[in-house]
């Protein structure tokens, strides 16, 4: 420990201290007694992992430098062996590199932004009338924004709805009329039905709405956004291999409901009771020619449709086809207590066709009868999914790139691709909903299916735009007890993002974070890698190409600085020079010391407490192996690669978050981005006479923590076998 | 397998389902459990999954033509284990007596056995008046006397004076002629159907029927049944009790008319069949009995059709014992009005052999040889 601190001054301390235990009491109290007596303004903490004891840290965060932590427990004392030589080096390397680190971080200047508290919900139906309710029992002004001369939504065209309370076994009456009723009653909820988004400018807290309708338009000053704009059927007109347009009585489930509402079931071309129904699940829903996913909802509106079929007339014989009944949660007894009723069936199968001359069959294939089945029915009902009422973004600011491209391009062969992709994306026109004035087009970008999500799993109602939330069905598909649920989660999370704006501290993930980006825009050369990469939108342009940040749409995930190729991008307490110095604070053995040296970049948020774990668990590694957490891969700028192995560094290796489809990044692409970036670098290597494997990229999720030492030891074999770096002593 | 498709039947097989007691077969959702935790069910073709399909679909067809209907034993494990109490073992047991309705000839009788729910005092009524007024016709329904010089053992009185031996061969025994032919028909008409079930068989029948009756006289696949395992030793002493009586029917008549023996004494050796044979049907009928009555998932449900019969069985079992009993212990009068009424629910159960619970013999014993017949390697299980 001695020892330890001999080596912290040597790389700058001004003063060490030891203590069995610095996060109690006493701890503290005794870093805090050496912090007055010096007049330090920074503090470094070498003990636990940055991700333990947080809460008995707190506090040093005010200060102008505030405290870095390096984990000597979890990176050194648990994981490898004591008093070995390679211990020792990697405990003096890591404390070497804390001391910079604290060295290079400059205070944070803080933002003077007025906020607004009022909450904007778009759409009026379930989701956007709990989220007005929910932001409004909060103590924040609404404006709830409604496209229909109505409130209620695809909701209050319905008959009934499914039950949500015990024994679960009939649908319950539809109560939207009441919770229209309660929030036109609502003071602080300002409801505009007819209305549309004109124009957004601004960012979280201070967004600044202009709203049209057919009479006037006005504007409105608000917090933060709740996109709930829902979703419609599925176009039965694409789906003739059913029946729908080919015969009169292939109806689809709102068709039904319709007649439901007005009372009786009858085929539409006789207008006669039918004797049969025959419903049709998964009706283009869980096929990749129309809508690849479960809308997760249908089969309970069957079952629904069914009962109150069966209350009304118990002759009509009802038959549910279905490919996998899926009622989640207590939906299971209502789908009980419908199947056991005299004169329903439920019974599985693919539909391969509806047979429409004459008499309906619906022609099964795939059934549990082990061959072909064939249902004669008077009446067919096609349970079609949910499509999302939202707009790409995205692909609205691609399609204008591409049109002005294909305009004013030099060369033939640029304006024909710009033709050709304006024309696949020209369906995109007019979709526009939000209508955001952000360089990175007018709404949120779609994820998969043209759901607004961010992550479902890791960041419920998250969504690209900070301080912009998706609820409802235009989120995900789901049932109207959901998106009530969902409303409020939304609601929530607006209110958390007008609360944080007030503070100027960042959203999730990095709650809290006062910091944001400094961009010294006379060395931007324009190139709007920053503006193009952000993941959230948060850069926009002036008319020349410079970014233009709106610090408080930004996440602070450094993607922006990793992507600079000036590196004129840096934060107060995260840079380029930061993390090259501590790269530089890292001793490099000579090549006859055979002790090869590996840089590690981990992202924190997944990578690092893997490696906590593994730690944890008792896990050991490769001793040469010196770990910098960094906040997402997509920060790493492509300098600190070449100082690294520029300085006779073996090999670097950086870990980070899936990605693809199914990501677990927390800034969307930020892995990803790095993987390019990389795959890129291969010039550099080769400048420098380096092989290309000197350099991985991993994909490691946050429960991998069994993998990590494996990682981490066989890329140290790799390289071992590749040799040492030779350009070692240079 | 059957390679037309499978057509939705009109309701009115459903309904027919339902309305006999097969209601719990909508509340099934496929996840077969019930095949997985029957100990019966042969790998290759398992029931009562399948079954429970067919039986909502109201596929008659295939119903009838199934061995696996008739493989079962309700040993109720499935309905033990079910997750949505769809009573798996219940839907069997009515779908089994749905085929017997369906193969039965003449139909019309088929029909009346299967709404015994209503038919039932007829069926029992019918016999039972028949044999009053023959005994009236014959002789006049004169009641034996006490004959005192007869030891105990010896009984008090004979029932040949008060119904000639003759009498009960002359209705019995075209009754049994009938009975075997209407039973020869619907069997015929089974074996046919489940020849044609899609599966080829091998061998020839009667070498299949050897092994096939030695499971039936031992009850093995009775003792792979864990929900209702009691049930074995109750259905094994009622069978075995029905054979020794019928043995000992058959040989009365040997030494009846053979070595004019009559009556015999109650300490000759086919006396003792007899009286061992009561024992085994009292003993079985009662343990039968006390797990109706017991209820439960293990019991099952009962419907009429499956009461007539154990109804009609015990019925059968309690006149003959107090018919026997009664020569030793009775007023002459009432031991024979007990006489007669068991001569009356025997000529019942007789008769509605091909219609009742009863066939089960026949058509599960079919079902079995033709199985043994389609995989004669797997007799181990199922």
């Amino acid at each position: 420990m001695e020892a330890l601190g001999g080596i912290a001054k040597e790389a700058g301390a001004v003063t060490t201290l030891t203590h069995p235990c610095l996060c109690e009491e006493a701890g503290i109290k005794a870093v805090r007694d050496a912090a007055a007596e010096h007049s330090l303004d920074g503090v470094l903490i070498a003990a636990c992992s940055e991700r333990s004891k947080r809460e008995a840290f707190r506090g040093f965060e005010g200060d102008d430098k505030g405290l870095y932590r390096v984990s000597l427990r979890e990176q050194v004392a648990w994981s490898h062996p004591a008093g070995e030589e390679d211990t020792r080096m990697l405990a003096e390397d890591l404390l070497r590199m804390g001391v910079v680190r604290l060295q290079k971080t400059t205070p944070t200047r803080p933002l003077d932004e007025e906020v607004d508290g009022t909450v904007l919900v778009v759409g009026g139906g379930r989701a956007g009338m709990e989220a007005a309710l929910a932001a409004a029992d909060l103590g924040h002004p609404v404006v709830l924004v409604e496209a229909q001369a109505r409130l209620g939504g695809h909701l209050a065209m319905l008959s009934s709805l499914v039950p949500v309370r015990a024994p679960y076994a009939t649908p319950q009456p539809n109560d939207t009329d009441e919770l229209v009723s309660k929030v036109l009653a609502a003071p602080d909820i300002r409801v505009l039905t007819s209305s549309k988004i004109a124009r957004i400018t601004g960012q979280p807290g201070q967004f600044h709405i202009e709203l049209s309708n057919s009479e006037c338009s006005s504007t409105c000053r608000v917090g933060a956004i709740v996109q709930a704009t829902g979703a419609r059927s599925y176009d039965p007109k694409r789906l003739g291999h059913l029946g729908y347009g080919v015969s009169p009585d292939v109806i689809t489930a709102d068709e039904l409901e319709a007649m439901l509402v007005r009372g009786a079931v009858v085929r539409p071309s006789d207008a006669r009771t039918p004797k049969r129904i025959v419903f049709i699940q998964c009706a283009g829903s869980r096929d990749p020619e129309h809508l690849p996913y479960c809308s997760s909802e249908c089969c309970a509106t069957t079952l629904r449709q069914v009962s109150g079929i069966h209350s009304a007339n118990p002759e009509i014989e009802t038959v549910v086809v279905y490919r996998d009944m899926r009622t989640p949660g207590q939906l299971e007894r209502f789908y009980l207590a419908v199947q056991e009723q005299a004169g329903v069936l439920l019974t599985r199968g693919e539909t391969e066709r509806v047979e429409a001359n004459g008499k309906l069959r619906v022609h099964l294939k795939d059934s549990l009868l082990g061959d072909a089945a064939v249902l004669e029915a008077d009446l067919v009902v096609l349970a079609t999914g949910m499509v999302p009422n939202s707009a790409d973004g995205e692909a609205i600011r691609e399609l204008i790139d591409a049109r002005k491209r294909a305009e004013t391009s030099e060369s033939k062969t640029q304006r024909e691709e710009s033709c050709n992709r304006s024309e696949q994306l020209a369906h995109h026109e007019g979709t526009e909903i939000l209508n955001l004035v952000y360089r990175q087009g007018p709404d949120m970008p779609a994820l998969r299916y043209g759901f607004p999500d961010s992550h479902f799993i890791c960041f419920p109602y998250e969504t690209r735009r900070t301080g912009i939330y998706a609820a409802g069905a235009v989120h995900a598909p789901m049932s109207a007890a959901e998106a009530a649920e969902d409303g409020w989660g939304a609601a929530m999370k607006a209110v958390q993002c007008i609360e944080a704006a007030r503070r100027h501290e960042a959203v999730h993930p990095r709650a809290g974070e006062r910091a944001v980006p400094d961009f010294f825009l006379q060395r931007c050369t324009q190139c709007k890698r920053c503006t193009e990469e952000c993941p959230f939108g948060t850069l926009d342009e002036d008319e020349k190409g410079t970014p233009e940040l709106q610090p408080l749409r930004c996440r602070r995930c450094g993607i922006c600085m990793g992507a600079c190729p000036e590196r004129i991008i840096n934060f107060p307490d995260y840079s380029v020079d930061m993390v090259a110095s501590m790269i530089k604070a890292i001793h490099v053995p000579e090549e006859y010391d055979e002790k090869p040296r590996i840089l590690a970049l981990l992202c924190e948020n997944d990578a690092l407490p893997a490696l906590d774990a593994a730690a944890a668990q008792g896990r050991h590694w490769n001793p040469w192996v010196r770990v910098i957490p960094i906040r997402c891969l997509g920060s790493i700028n492509i300098v600190w690669i070449a100082e690294a192995l520029g300085r006779g560094i073996d090999g670097m290796i950086l870990i980070g978050c899936k990605y693809g489809d199914d990501y677990q990044c927390h800034y969307v692409r930020g892995s990803e981005l790095a993987n390019t970036r990389v795959g890129n670098v291969g010039e550099t290597l080769q400048r420098l006479v380096l092989e290309a494997e000197r350099l991985k990229v991993v994909q490691l999720a946050h429960d991998e923590f069994e993998r990590i030492p494996e990682v981490l030891d066989g890329f140290a074999k790799e390289l071992e076998d590749l040799g040492a770096s030779p350009l070692k002593g240079f | 397998m059957v390679s037309s498709a499978a057509v939705l039947s009109s309701p009115s097989f459903r309904d027919e389902l339902l309305r006999r007691g097969g209601k719990s077969a909508g509340r099934c959702y496929q996840c077969a459990t019930c095949s997985s935790v029957c100990e019966l069910a042969p790998a290759e073709a398992p029931f009562p999954r399948r079954q429970m399909l067919w039986a909502q679909w109201g596929l008659t067809d295939r119903l009838v033509a199934d061995p696996g209907v008739w493989l079962c034993h309700q040993c109720n494990d499935c309905n033990v284990r079910c997750p949505r109490d769809a009573q798996p073992g219940d839907v069997m047991q009515t779908l089994r007596a749905l085929a017997v309705e369906h193969l039965a000839f003449p139909s019309f009788l088929g029909k009346l056995v299967g709404n015994v729910r209503f038919t039932w005092p007829l069926l029992v009524g019918v016999p039972v008046a028949f044999w009053f007024f023959l005994v009236a016709l014959s002789k006049g329904f004169a009641i034996p006397d006490v004959d005192a010089e007869l030891s105990f053992v010896e009984g008090r009185f004979h029932y040949d004076g008060f119904i000639p031996h003759e009498l009960i061969y002359a209705v019995n025994l075209p009754v049994a002629a009938w009975v075997a032919l209407a039973a020869w028909v619907s069997g015929r008409r089974f074996w046919t159907l489940l020849g044609g079930s899609g599966a080829s068989r091998s061998g020839s029948f009667l070498a299949k029927l050897v092994p096939a009756l030695v499971e039936v006289a031992t009850h093995k696949r009775f003792s792979s049944c864990s929900a209702a395992g009691q049930r074995r030793w109750g259905h094994f002493g009622v069978m075995w009790g029905f054979v020794g009586a019928a043995v000992t029917s058959g040989l009365l008549v040997v030494y009846l008319y053979g070595f004019d023996m009559y009556p015999l004494p109650l300490t000759h050796w086919v006396k003792w069949l007899g009286n061992i044979s009561a024992v085994l049907l009292v003993v079985g009928g009662g343990v039968l009995l006390a797990n109706r009555l017991r209820g439960g998932r293990q019991a099952g449900s009962s419907t009429a059709f499956d009461s007539f019969f154990l109804g009609i069985v015990l019925a059968v079992i309690a006149t003959g014992v107090l018919t026997e009993a009664g020569r030793f212990l009775f007023d002459p009068a009432i031991a024979c009005v007990v006489y007669v009424m068991h001569l009356g629910v025997v000529l019942t159960l007789f008769l509605t052999f091909p219609y009742s619970k009863f066939a089960h013999l026949m058509y599960r014993t079919l079902a079995m040889v033709h199985r043994m017949m389609v995989a004669p390697n797997q007799e181990g299980r199922g």
